[in-house]
């Protein structure tokens, strides 16, 4: 064994060698016990970090946390010198915000389980991604661009909708009122707080969503 | 529905995601059983990088900073590795910090001789987490970062301004050094 060999086994356990290098440390081992029995030995060292379990810490720590993030105080003190500095946090979310994004959780899975029951096809023709340009630019030009799709959609599924078995227009047309509900619960929410993000990008997901489940219901059909 | 049963709905499919929401619109509660849940994973990490002495301020800090950047998680990863990648950048950046307060930055080359001794206890794996202690800082934090988080190289040199070959290097010295602990 030397120290030449010995530096490279790491690398050799981790995979870092070129096949050139790979198949000299591997000549090496075949002649060397000792280097052999270091790479056991590195093994067994990752083997064994990998192993530890975490361990939660020995005192509720909540109640230190809960001190610095209590909504009610205002100008929050952090802890640490440096997250003395940080900005206080400022949301203000209301219950129908917070309905919207539930609701919008129970349609993932009512439609989820119609799709598994009915399988996945192709949708009619119709473009359902605004360009990658108006998105940046402007959400409400994404919203009627969504909007656009919805309604050929809607009319292709009008159409279509005395081939589709009756149970099955049930549950479609029961997922796209609760679509309907969060798309409004979040246009409203929208007018009170035009420049959220998170409920831009929230009315938007929400459209994508009712977009697919009709894609999927007319491509049923 | 009610705003009951959607929430039921919500955590069944994923209970950190509907509490991630929940908690960015400023429930508490909610925030407090995301904490629940991560806080053995961030309180390790803290341990394992920065020692014990600073695991619990260190572990408020990650959950605070998560609770002010809540908005920016956008649940396009499980919130437990946005968590975890948050913790990583939070320890990181108290380091420099800490090891000031201690009035050591435990690099010197003598820390690798001093972690000789074989395990004191039957708990080899508690042991193991304490041997890790022993390591000069710099080695400490690759081994953690690599062979406990499974960071590659690259990330690890990028997180740390070093090179891959250092980081490799560190890596190996680390675990030469720890093997000695498992014989």
């Amino acid at each position: 064994m030397n120290q030449h060999w010995t530096d490279r086994l790491s690398e050799y356990m981790d995979g870092d060698l070129s096949f050139t290098e790979r198949v000299a440390v591997e000549r090496h081992l075949a002649d060397c016990a000792a280097c052999r029995e270091t790479l056991a030995d590195l093994r067994a060292v990752v083997a064994a970090a990998a192993s530890l379990s975490d361990a939660p810490p020995a005192s509720d720590l909540w109640q230190g946390i809960a001190q610095h993030i209590a909504p009610a105080q205002p100008g929050v003190v952090a802890i640490g010198a440096r997250a003395a500095q940080r900005a206080p946090r400022q949301f203000s979310f209301t219950l129908p915000q917070l309905l919207a994004a539930s609701i919008v959780l129970a349609v993932l899975s009512g439609s989820g389980v119609f799709l598994a029951l009915n399988g996945s096809g192709r949708g009619p023709a119709v473009a359902t991604q605004p360009p990658s340009n108006v998105r940046q630019v402007d959400t409400r030009a994404s919203e009627s661009y969504y909007d656009a799709a919805i309604r050929e959609l809607e009319a292709a599924l009008e159409q279509s909708r005395g081939r589709l078995d009756p149970a099955t227009v049930e549950v479609i047309e029961d997922n796209i009122r609760i679509i309907d509900r969060a798309i409004l619960d979040a246009r409203t929410a929208l007018e009170r707080d035009p420049s959220n993000q998170f409920l831009n990008e929230h009315l938007e997901n929400t459209m994508k969503r009712k977009i697919e489940l009709l894609k999927r219901a007319t491509s049923r059909s | 529905m009610t705003l009951s049963v959607l929430t039921e709905l919500e955590t069944a499919v994923d209970p950190d995601r509907a509490d991630a929401a929940l908690a960015a619109g400023g429930d508490t509660a909610a925030f407090e059983r995301l904490y629940r849940r991560h806080t053995a994973r961030v309180h390790s990490l803290s341990r394992r990088m920065l020692g014990a002495e600073h695991a619990d301020e260190l572990t408020q800090d990650v959950f605070v900073r998560a609770w002010q950047k809540l908005a920016l998680f956008r649940g396009e990863a499980a919130f437990g590795t946005w968590l975890h990648r948050l913790a990583i950048n939070v320890i990181l950046g108290r380091r420099g910090e800490i090891a000031r307060r201690r009035e050591r930055f435990s690099d010197d080359e003598s820390a690798f001789d001093r972690l000789s001794a074989r395990p004191t206890s039957a708990d080899v794996k508690l042991d193991f987490d304490a041997a890790l202690q022993h390591l000069p800082d710099g080695a400490r934090e690759i081994f953690v970062l690599h062979d406990i988080e499974g960071y590659k190289h690259e990330e690890i040199a990028q997180m740390l301004n070093i090179s891959a070959g250092t980081s490799k290097s560190q890596l190996h010295r680390a675990r030469m050094t720890l093997r000695q602990h498992l014989r």
